[in-house]
């Protein structure tokens, strides 16, 4: 846009100068040129904005202020102004404790096995190995997959006599009660979330290792570097833009952590509230207990607490751009 | 590569138009109301869960006999299939709720108290005969003084036991006691090869709280106080509960559904994992339906501390408030509660019915699989207990399993259980 403007711009103001009043009265077409461009513009994101206005913005004001208020919804709407003694609650409410720290301990386990995992695929399937086409689809399915789907495979698998208990009993190794032993529970999901969103983010690593030019590689191997340095010293530092957004989007993923053990749970976030996410608490108080102003707190907590994991994120990966 | 943009623009555009064209139908289809020019038509919204295709069939049924008697009114039944409270109290909310729908007696305390049902005291006329009902069932949703809805069936829960099972390990009869059943489980448990892994276990348990409240009052022990705070911390509680999860831990004679790949009690009593379970009446028909070979009798439940205790679970047909059409719902509740619909409803013993008229006419009592049932609603504990029930289930639930599987006391578990709940609670009044 910007350089198709720039010729009639200047050609307007060399024809202008002898006049001052010419120039107020050529202004003008200019002016309501760029009203008509901005207004053409904003027409053509006139779905959008209104999508984003209704479907976004609007649900985050009223979240906003439905948490600092006391609403009744059954029987009566009504609203009670109460400043910030929603967000005071979560103090001594124990289960959101518990589901910060579930949530947390998700977090803290997952994103860094399924980036490490991601990474590992995609040096695998970048290397010029037979029929590297078919294991990409292979590797892709269970992003496709609907969660809800996954979920209620996984959890088949799962069953005391599943598959996975025959298989470990089969290697004579320790069988585990997958879904209903506290202990083990949240780590089920985990497994689940690992192997199902790794390849996604396979997938965008190997985009970007396609698009490293053979020639640093070729210079690194004249150099005499073998596999594994190239590896260590050109493809993971080239990389690093692609896995600060491969840590950002995945933290924000499993922070918000609900349909799994929403499914698992079968919504109660047990056994034991061990697989009690934010997400399925904000569910619980919003749905279940009809307590919105709490919930809504409880959802601008997160949405500030992701920003903040986010921001020092991208201070530890320093303020290198997405696109070089 | 022109063509392709071309797909792309119409696989677009045919996406747009098909969801403009569903929003369409939709809104033509609510309101439909096909008005002919008899008089007055009008169609009630009717909601419940999903539940077995038998029962499914008997409700339709009940409800074709229904709209025969009266020709102007159409049902609509719409089921919920899953999370049922959540979506109703949404739609509630949100004014899209049925004229009429199920509301377990759990529920009842929390909706009856926040105004949304419709009371139905003015509609009752004597031939509806509300003496009729069981008084505990029937007070299950009495509120301030007013009935809110009439429960629709009841069901109880008693012991199912394999006989063959039985005769293997040489027991004669049902045990009289949980001290007796606790040694018949033990004579129970079969682990033929050894491997620490039971083939049949003696008793198939279920951790819920509405499994297991019963045995508190035996005790002495409460589960709530009259405020619906959670009581249930107590010792006498601990003394009542104590059993199971030393039958679970140290006898090793009893396994959750989960243990075993089952489902539920029926299931596990159906495939032989375990010997005896504590169900409702809704077993009979499912083991009927899925292992017909299986021999196996009812009893009603041991006693505990020497005194008899069950539970009743129960459902009522409550009212909408804000219903448009709360005359033709009245016709619909009072048929489907009363003499006539009931007797449809309850005829194949899915669920007993609370009108002590139908039952004596289905003879129910004289049934011997179903006599432990009817009986046993005499002393039943009807599930309910204020209106943080659901709340105060939930903790149990989470702190109970897990002192079942030994990662802390039950007394701890009690405890903890009891704090968060009542913590709970607090804070969201």
């Amino acid at each position: 846009m910007e350089p198709a403007r720039k010729p009639t711009h200047s050609k307007e103001q060399r024809v202008t100068p002898p006049e001052r009043k010419h120039a107020k009265k050529i202004k003008k077409p200019a002016f309501s040129k760029k009203l008509k461009e901005s207004f053409s513009g904003y027409l053509f994101m006139s779905p959008t904005i209104f999508t984003i206005g209704v479907f976004i913005v609007i649900p985050i004001i009223y979240a906003l202020f439905l948490s600092f208020n006391d609403v009744q919804l059954l029987g009566g709407t009504s609203y009670q102004f109460v400043g910030l003694e929603n967000y005071t609650r979560f103090a001594d409410d124990k289960r959101a404790i518990i589901a910060l720290k579930n949530t947390a301990e998700y977090v803290l386990i997952v994103v860094p096995i399924q980036t490490f995992l991601a990474l590992l695929l995609a040096a695998a399937l970048n290397s010029n190995i037979k029929g590297k086409n078919i294991f990409r689809i292979i590797f892709f399915l269970p992003t496709v997959t609907s969660s809800a789907v996954l979920t209620l495979i996984f959890m088949w698998m799962y069953y005391p006599d599943g598959l996975i208990n025959q298989f470990l009993s089969f290697l004579h190794l320790p069988t585990y009660d997958w879904l209903s032993n506290p202990e083990i529970a949240l780590k089920s999901i985990m497994i689940m979330n690992i192997w199902a969103t790794a390849p996604f983010f396979m997938v965008i690593y190997l985009a970007a290792m396609q698009d490293i030019s053979d020639s640093i590689y070729e210079a690194a191997t004249i150099d005499g570097a073998n596999w594994w340095q190239k590896f260590i010293f050109i493809t993971v530092p080239i990389l690093k833009p692609v896995t600060f957004f491969v840590v950002v989007m995945g933290v924000i993923g499993t922070f918000q952590l609900f349909d799994q053990s929403y499914i698992f749970s079968g919504g109660s976030g047990g056994p034991n509230n061990s697989t009690l996410t934010i997400v399925l608490l904000i569910y619980q108080y919003a749905f279940r207990s009809l307590d919105m102003g709490y919930a809504s707190a409880l959802a601008v907590a997160l949405a500030v607490l992701i920003m903040v994991v986010t921001i020092i994120q991208k201070k530890f990966f320093g303020e290198e751009k997405l696109h070089d | 590569m022109n063509f392709k943009k071309w797909l792309v623009y119409l696989g677009v555009f045919s996406v747009l138009l098909g969801t403009v064209l569903t929003g369409c139908s939709n809104g033509a289809s609510s309101s439909n109301d096909d008005s002919g020019d008899s008089s007055e038509e009008v169609t009630l919204q009717m909601s419940g869960w999903g539940s077995t295709p038998i029962e499914e069939e008997l409700l339709n049924e009940t409800l074709a006999a229904f709209e025969e008697e009266h020709p102007n009114i159409n049902v609509e039944f719409d089921v919920i299939a899953d999370q049922y409270m959540d979506v109703l109290k949404t739609r509630l909310i949100g004014g899209q709720a049925a004229d009429v729908f199920f509301l377990d007696a759990l529920e009842a305390p929390a909706l009856m108290s926040k105004g949304v049902l419709e009371p139905l005291d003015k509609y009752v006329t004597d031939e509806f005969d509300i003496e009729d009902f069981q008084d505990p069932l029937l007070n299950a949703f009495k509120h301030d003084g007013k009935y809110y809805g009439f429960p629709k069936d009841f069901s109880t829960l008693a012991l199912f036991y394999n006989e063959k099972a039985f005769k293997e390990a040489g027991l004669e009869g049902p045990p009289e006691s949980w001290k007796e059943l606790r040694e018949y489980a033990e004579k129970l448990t079969v682990d033929k090869n050894g491997d620490g892994d039971p083939e049949q276990y003696g008793l198939g348990i279920s951790k819920e709280l509405a499994r297991q409240f019963f045995k508190l009052k035996p005790y002495g022990a409460q589960l709530t106080n009259e405020e619906g705070k959670a009581t249930f911390a107590t010792d006498s509680a601990v003394q009542a509960l104590t059993p199971l999860v030393e039958m679970y831990q140290d006898d090793k004679t009893a396994a959750l559904p989960s243990d075993v790949g089952a489902d539920w009690g029926g299931d596990m009593l159906g495939t032989g994992k375990a010997a005896m379970v504590v169900e409702g009446n809704w077993t009979i028909p499912f083991l009927e339906n899925n292992f017909k070979d299986l021999n196996y009798n009812t009893a009603q439940l041991p006693t505990l501390n020497g005194k008899k205790a069950t539970a009743a679970f129960t459902v009522a047909y409550v009212m909408n408030k804000q219903s448009e059409k709360k005359e033709a719902a009245w016709e619909l509740i009072s048929f489907l509660t009363g003499k006539e619909g009931m007797k449809i409803w309850t005829s194949k013993g899915l669920a007993l019915p609370t009108r002590e008229s139908v039952a004596k006419e289905l003879g129910f009592a004289d049934s011997k699989l179903r006599a432990p049932f009817v009986e046993g609603a005499s002393y039943a504990q009807p599930w309910q207990a204020g209106k943080h029930l659901p709340i105060i289930m939930n903790n149990f639930n989470n702190q109970f399993i897990s002192a079942l599987l030994g990662e802390q006391s039950l007394k701890e578990a009690l405890e903890q259980a009891q704090k968060t709940a009542n913590d709970e609670i607090e804070a969201s009044n």
